[in-house]
């Protein structure tokens, strides 16, 4: 297994670094056909006052009027040595900018998943036990539901509601605790959806099984079924959503950020994109490469610990999942 | 190995304990967060939508956005109150030879940086020298306004600068008062442009100083407590009244304005004009000062057919319907132009008889040049349409609405309108003065002189050839030059006045109404609070009552 392991281990970094430049050059290829630049739009902007000879000066000063292909490989060799550079639009070091806004988007990023898996839980496991005059069949429609409304509109809901009517908390200070936890709900009910639909889609189906049938002819009370027998099997195709919902947490948080006027690597993205700062977008799409390169790996590692009987043999490429039983029902859901 | 993952295990009885909990915790934390009087009376908070793109001092001076936070932190030379009057500031004299070429001014001493830099001649001359160059292989720009006449300057001992220029400059003074010439500490200015782009890093001498910043979030400002040298036309010289003043962003408009509805900020920008009315009824003050500058209208390209026939240029001014612009998409906070320069720039004078709403004169020179009515209402000449396309400005937000009215009452008198908005970065590619496609340029745009108008309008010296009329308009140009040479305001007033009935007259230039782009929607708290020739709020003067 290790010898296996590591060349699996050899061929997903290399394929992740190759995935990771590929994004960098991608992006530079994407903005550089658009019209524009920073440089140039501040310039041309009627207020400043600069006549069309000046704009020419400052653009040559610049480097911006040197060939396309010229100004990909300067930016491309100083990544490769680990220089962001410098943001076109504010002239500060890109690293220093990213390093500002990042932990305010990991914070909410991981506080939204929190949020995702406790309701996706609380659904599922609602969906089995809660008697049915309570709204055991109700709680199934839950998941649409919260897939069906924006999360900006969930957004703006919770900022009128707890902001402005019962004043839980000041909206122009974002990073507060409640803020930060309000933000979070917006961004994980969305994303709970996903996760709560696979996790119900499998409890159906391991309930129905021997075990479970055996289980409960021992006596096991719902609660103890639940957890120990049905939660852990039903939890691994889960992995993979939870994966999967990484890029929506990132989306979604660019999203949420905005309603919630939160400063992270969303509205660092939105500035950029509105101002084509390219230094910028070429670290961060590299960085979301590296978040998804990353977050795929640790769920594939996840999947011997969950599953004894998927293991790491003569077929490393393969998702070990789709060796799975129950593999119909995963994709299934997955892709519903 | 299941125990090691989930050791924990739910019953419905837990669920509900927890459930119950939660929301009795909710209900609590409502209860303690509810709206309550905060102490801190000398701190306002003043949201806004953007924070821009740089804090480079030169790259980002003219900026609307930055230019709130230099106005506190940095001083100038000279105030410029709304109305245009320049008076002293860190300058407290100045004088300047007959031809207007040499200028010496006079500096109040025992100014200092808050970097503790003293503000004397020398820092003076790097300043002016900085804004005139800038260091572009840096990426520091010059500042875009500057006069381009300027030749050096000199410290001829530690409060007096002697100022040279190439050619007489008499808008060299009114500039100095403009908001991109801010006085920053030469070590700022010494700085790489990296460092300078860091706001922590830089200073200024003005009444506050920068506590703290975060790029796209906010700027806090702290009050400098030995400040005692400010501009004594706003009736204050010492230290400001409130302790902080925090720059927040805050891009939803009506998050900001909702905000200082519920108490939880001072200061709104930007609330779009429809929301003011109601905000003036719940007690809010509404500031919509005027900057001093062009009125919000139309640069005609006079290359363009049918717009190279002045018949057309008259009807075109004479076919639109002023009063209904303000009526329709503004307050009566907006003021009719009277000129194509707003009415409290020194200089301006009155040609509202030239801007009157007369469609019956426009039909009526529509016929004699050849345009004749067609069925569908629109007229012809030759088998073309009398067309006019309006590319919207994307910088002024109510653009599109007004073009939508032009269009209406254009087309009653027989014009075909299109309207064509495009975002700020195609804009910027695409429409350009006197450009093949562009019939009429819509213009924003601030000045502190009116003696820089007439090199703008047309091609000399750089001038930006607003009407495409190249060399054609000896008038026009023997106006600019006599301006350009004038040694005194005396000698220029009437020019100028006869400037602006030129231009009106021939249709060159098609005002929409005085522009008004900033916005203030505050708290009845706050009060004292001044805007200057730019329209900027100083809360330098301001204070806020519990």
């Amino acid at each position: 297994m290790n010898s296996a392991y590591r060349t699996y281990a050899a061929k997903r970094l290399v394929q992740a670094v190759v995935v990771i430049l590929l994004a960098y050059v991608f992006t530079f290829v994407v903005v550089s056909i658009l019209p524009g630049d920073p440089i140039t739009n501040v310039l041309r902007n009627p207020q400043n006052g600069f006549t069309e000879d000046q704009i020419r000066e400052i653009i040559a000063a610049q480097g911006l009027d040197r060939p396309v292909l010229v100004q990909l490989w300067s930016s491309f060799s100083s990544f490769l040595v680990g220089d962001l550079g410098l943001s076109m639009r504010s002239h500060r070091p890109v690293a220093t900018l990213i390093a500002e806004v990042l932990p305010s988007t990991l914070i909410l990023a991981f506080a939204g998943l929190v949020v995702a898996l406790l309701l996706a839980v609380v659904i599922a496991y609602g969906t089995r036990f809660l008697p049915k005059r309570f709204g055991q069949g109700l709680l199934r429609g839950f998941p649409s539901l919260f897939l069906s409304v924006p999360n900006f509109v969930i957004g703006l809901v919770l900022i009128h509601l707890f902001g402005f009517q019962l004043g839980v908390f000041r909206v122009i200070e974002p990073d507060s605790f409640w803020a930060t936890l309000f933000a979070a709900i917006a961004l994980g009910i969305p994303i709970s959806a996903q996760i709560a639909e696979v996790l119900i889609a499998n409890l159906d189906h391991e309930a129905g099984q021997e075990y479970a049938a055996v289980a409960r002819s021992r006596g096991l009370g719902k609660a103890r079924l639940f957890a120990k027998h049905l939660l852990k099997p039903s939890s691994l195709p889960v992995v993979t959503v939870i994966a999967l919902t990484i890029g929506e947490l990132l989306g979604g948080s660019l999203i949420t950020e905005t309603v919630f006027g939160r400063t992270g690597i969303g509205s660092l993205v939105q500035r950029s994109v509105s101002t084509q700062d390219l230094p910028v977008l070429q670290a961060v799409v590299s960085l979301a490469a590296v978040v998804f390169v990353v977050v795929n790996l640790i769920a594939d590692l996840t999947y011997p610990l969950l599953d004894p009987r998927v293991k790491l043999l003569g077929t490393p490429e393969r998702r070990p999942a789709t060796a799975d039983e129950g593999s119909s029902t995963i994709s299934q859901a997955v892709t519903s | 190995m299941t125990d090691r993952f989930f050791s924990f295990s739910l019953s419905r009885r837990r669920l509900l304990t927890a459930t119950s909990a939660l929301a009795f915790a909710a209900l609590v934390a409502t209860a303690g967060v509810s709206p309550a009087h905060s102490a801190d009376g000398g701190d306002i908070t003043f949201l806004i939508d953007s924070l821009g793109d740089t804090w480079i001092p030169n790259n980002s001076a003219i900026s609307s956005f930055q230019g709130h936070i230099w106005g506190h932190v940095t001083d100038k030379l000279l105030y410029v109150d709304a109305d245009g009057k320049v008076s002293p500031w860190i300058a407290e004299r100045w004088e300047q030879n007959d031809k207007a070429t040499e200028f010496t001014l006079h500096l109040k001493s025992g100014v200092t940086f808050s970097d503790g830099t003293s503000l004397d001649a020398s820092a003076v001359v790097a300043n002016l020298d900085i804004w005139y160059a800038g260091r572009k292989k840096e990426g520091i720009n010059p500042i875009g306004l500057f006069p381009k006449t300027y030749d050096h300057a000199e410290a001829v001992d530690a409060t007096t600068v002697k100022v040279f220029f190439k050619k007489p400059t008499l808008g060299f003074i009114p500039t100095l008062g403009y908001h991109g010439s801010i006085l920053i500490s030469p070590k700022t200015l010494a700085q790489p442009a990296t460092d300078q782009a860091d706001l922590s890093k830089t200073f200024g001498s003005g009444p506050y100083v920068v506590d703290s910043w975060k790029e796209g979030d906010f700027v806090k400002l702290v009050k400098r407590k030995d400040y005692n040298w400010g501009p004594a036309a706003v009736g204050q010289t010492g230290p400001a009244h409130l302790d902080s003043i925090t720059y927040k962003l805050v891009s939803e408009q009506s998050l900001r304005v909702a905000s200082v509805q519920s108490g939880q900020a001072d200061v709104a920008y930007n609330a779009s004009p429809q929301e003011l009315v109601s905000l003036q009824d719940e007690g809010f003050t509404i500031a919509t000062p005027r900057y001093l500058g062009f009125v919000n209208g139309l640069a005609i390209n006079t290359k363009l057919p049918p717009y190279d026939d002045v018949k057309v240029r008259q009807a075109l001014q004479a076919g639109i319907n002023r009063q209904e612009i303000i009526d329709t998409v503004y307050t009566p906070d907006w003021k009719l132009a009277t000129s194509f320069i707003q009415s409290n720039v020194p200089g301006a004078t009155d040609h509202s008889d030239l801007l009157a709403y007369n469609p019956e004169k426009s039909e009526k020179l529509l016929d004699e040049a050849g345009w004749v009515k067609g069925a569908d209402g629109i007229r012809t000449k030759d088998g073309k349409e009398l067309s006019l396309t309006l590319h919207s400005n994307p910088y002024l937000a109510t653009s599109k609405s007004i073009d939508e009215l032009i269009s209406q009452q254009l087309g009653k008198i027989g014009w075909k309108v299109n309207i064509q908005a495009y975002d700020v970065v195609t804009y910027g590619e695409k429409v350009k003065y006197g450009g093949p496609a562009v019939p009429a340029y819509e213009v924003t745009r601030s000045f502190i002189d009116a003696g820089t108008v007439a090199g703008i309008l047309t091609n000399a010296n750089n001038g930006e050839n607003w009407f495409a009329l190249d060399e054609r308009d000896q008038t026009i140009n023997d106006l600019r030059d006599k301006i350009a040479s004038a040694g005194s305001v005396e000698i220029r007033a009437p020019l100028l006045d006869e400037l602006q009935k030129y231009v009106l007259e021939q249709g060159y230039f098609i005002p929409r109404t005085q522009i008004v782009q900033r916005i203030y929607a505050q708290s009845p708290k706050v009060t004292g609070v001044t805007y200057n020739g730019v329209a900027y709020a100083s809360y330098y003067t301001a204070t806020k009552s519990e």
